[in-house]
């Protein structure tokens, strides 16, 4: 599913003093198979954008293709495109509903008209990517914990099998191990499901751990576009709008300021702990264990 | 669809009838919507729509905007105006051939409802657009005040209201964002038969309600941690004074209503 955006302009509000150009001009291409994160500042239009991609919102001008249809032509098919463009907002949560976890999951999958086993075999998969045991399936999702009730409304989503998973800051308000589980799951998923993901978040870390390209908007265009290493190496650029690289980025260039030799493309802690060590062994042979 | 709902809102701009007294702004609002009423002849109702006219020119509000709020209301004022047309007994300008012919008696007071409803509607949207919701309840309150003596709990119903019209905003932006949360998900809001279209309100309203509680919930917890307490001890940062523009404005409608009344007694 290649999403092509071109001259995409949005106007909130327009003719009333409220009236606000929420987007400006926004050209891009996303590929099929994509992992794409877009970070912003709060009102840079990164929310504005993705309620493009499956028709929620309507462009002022410009115009929007996915797999080479045009979808803001009038008598464009929406059902259909938000079934292919599954949409996860930001605290999904708040749009539980049912009475068991079971039925809210389904209500996706029941809208799209598809028969009682599909969506069975439909609700169970989508429990699964998102790891939430069978034993919750007649539970009420009102009585569960805010990680388990975000992973239900997740599942809500993929149980309708998009091709494109869009999603509105997934890991806000959740504790550093809820965060680490729902990225984690993100991930497996778009490597076993082989979908596009777009992925928007205003944390530097997170998107830098699971996104292969990054986008960055500010005040309503596209300010930066690349792989997480050519982003991350504008750090003057990124701070004039208000983001930073992250801190472990941030570490590695005082490091490399002090004259130790290390790649300065480092953006993961991972990847940061493993040169690191790497350093400070070879270091260790050659000063024979003088502590640093 | 939701953006429609205008009446209530506030539109912040610097007009003449923004800087008056809420007071006065109020009590002038209940004697127009008497003047409204009281108009019965032509020219009493092109006085009324006139002086309604100089409001919304006074107002610096677009008169887009009080269009807009109309929007809503279209359905009411044709279907009673349809009404009105054909089930008014008088002379017939058309029949049928069922007992209910189309009279001229009927398309005057059809135009007469239509036209009244249209001022009600207008003149109380001048109030809000150019009042913010705190000044309304300060104001309603400060009016209320004299009957806090019969036992009346002004302040606590100020509040509550301050707090209600503060949550509007909140809640219409709330809808909207479920709405396309479910909408995401392939719900249909707009196409179907009525009953498709109630059972599709559920997957909205639930979680509204819940928000709703929610959002009552925390904020009756900020409200205690702050410890807050209502009535006599609490003062105000902005305290709203009557001025020379109040006194002017009391004038120029006391002026309009004579000119009514005087309108009624002689044509």
């Amino acid at each position: 599913m290649a999403i092509e955006i071109s001259n995409l302009q949005y106007i909130y509000m327009e003719g009333s003093p409220f009236e606000k150009e929420a987007l400006k001009n926004v050209t891009l291409t996303i590929g099929d198979g994509e992992f794409v994160g877009i970070i912003g500042h709060t009102g840079s239009g990164k929310s504005t954008l993705i309620q493009h991609l499956n028709g929620l919102l309507m462009p002022t001008s410009g115009s929007i293709r996915i797999n080479g249809e045009d979808i803001t032509q009038k008598g464009a098919d929406l059902k259909a495109l938000r079934q292919k463009v599954g949409l996860v907002f930001q605290y999904p949560e708040h749009q539980l509903f049912e009475e068991t976890v079971y039925k809210d999951i389904a209500y996706g999958p029941k809208n799209m008209g598809l028969s009682q086993e599909e969506i069975d075999e439909r609700v169970r998969e989508a429990m699964n990517y998102v790891g939430l045991s069978e034993k919750y399936l007649n539970r009420s999702p009102f009585e569960l914990s805010g990680g388990q009730k975000r992973r239900v409304a997740i599942a809500g989503v993929l149980a309708m099998r998009p091709d494109v998973l869009i999603l509105d800051e997934p890991a806000a308000g959740l504790d550093p191990a809820g965060r680490e589980e729902i990225l984690t799951q993100i991930r497996a998923l778009y490597l076993s499901r082989k979908m596009t993901v777009i992925f928007v978040s205003h944390s530097m870390e997170d998107v830098a751990r699971v996104a292969g390209r990054i986008i960055v908007m500010n005040q309503g265009s596209v300010a930066l576009d690349g792989t997480p290493a050519q982003v991350f190496s504008q750090a003057d650029s990124l701070r004039s709008m208000g983001l930073d690289v992250p801190q472990i980025t941030q570490l590695i260039a005082l490091l490399r300021r002090r004259g130790v030799a290390i790649d300065s493309g480092i953006y993961t802690i991972e990847r940061a702990k493993a040169t690191l060590l790497m350093l400070l062994g070879t270091k260790q042979e050659n000063e024979e264990g003088k502590s640093c | 669809m939701l953006k429609d709902i205008t009446l209530g809102q506030y539109f912040p701009v610097n007009s003449s009838l923004h800087r008056l007294d809420p007071r006065t702004k109020i009590i002038l609002l209940i004697f127009l919507i008497v003047a409204i009423f009281l108009a019965n002849n032509p020219a009493s109702y092109i006085l009324v729509t006139a002086f309604t006219l100089l409001m919304i020119g006074l107002s610096g509000v677009p008169l887009k905007m009080y269009l807009r709020g109309l929007k809503p209301i279209w359905f009411v004022i044709i279907f009673t105006a349809v009404l009105n047309i054909f089930l008014t007994p008088g002379t017939k300008i058309y029949a049928w051939g069922y007992e209910t012919p189309m009279t001229w008696e009927g398309l005057f007071l059809a135009g007469k409802m239509a036209l009244r409803l249209v001022l009600l509607i207008t003149a109380s949207s001048a109030l809000t657009y150019t009042t913010s919701p705190i000044a309304l309840t300060d104001g309603i309150e400060k009016l209320l005040k004299p009957f806090s003596k019969l036992g009346l709990p002004t302040y606590e119903l100020a509040m509550m209201m301050s707090i209600a019209i503060r949550f509007i905003p909140t809640l219409i932006e709330e809808t909207e964002k479920i709405m396309k949360a479910q909408k995401a998900r392939g719900a249909d809001f707009e196409n179907g038969s009525i009953l498709r279209r109630v059972k599709a309100l559920a997957p909205m309203l639930v979680p509204l309600f819940i928000s709703a509680f929610r959002r009552a919930d925390e904020l009756a917890i900020a409200m205690e941690s702050r410890c807050y307490q209502g009535g006599a001890v609490r003062t105000r940062l902005h305290e709203i004074r009557f001025r020379k523009q109040d006194a002017w404005a009391m004038v120029i409608f006391l002026l309009f209503f004579a000119a009514l009344i005087t309108l009624k007694m002689f044509f």
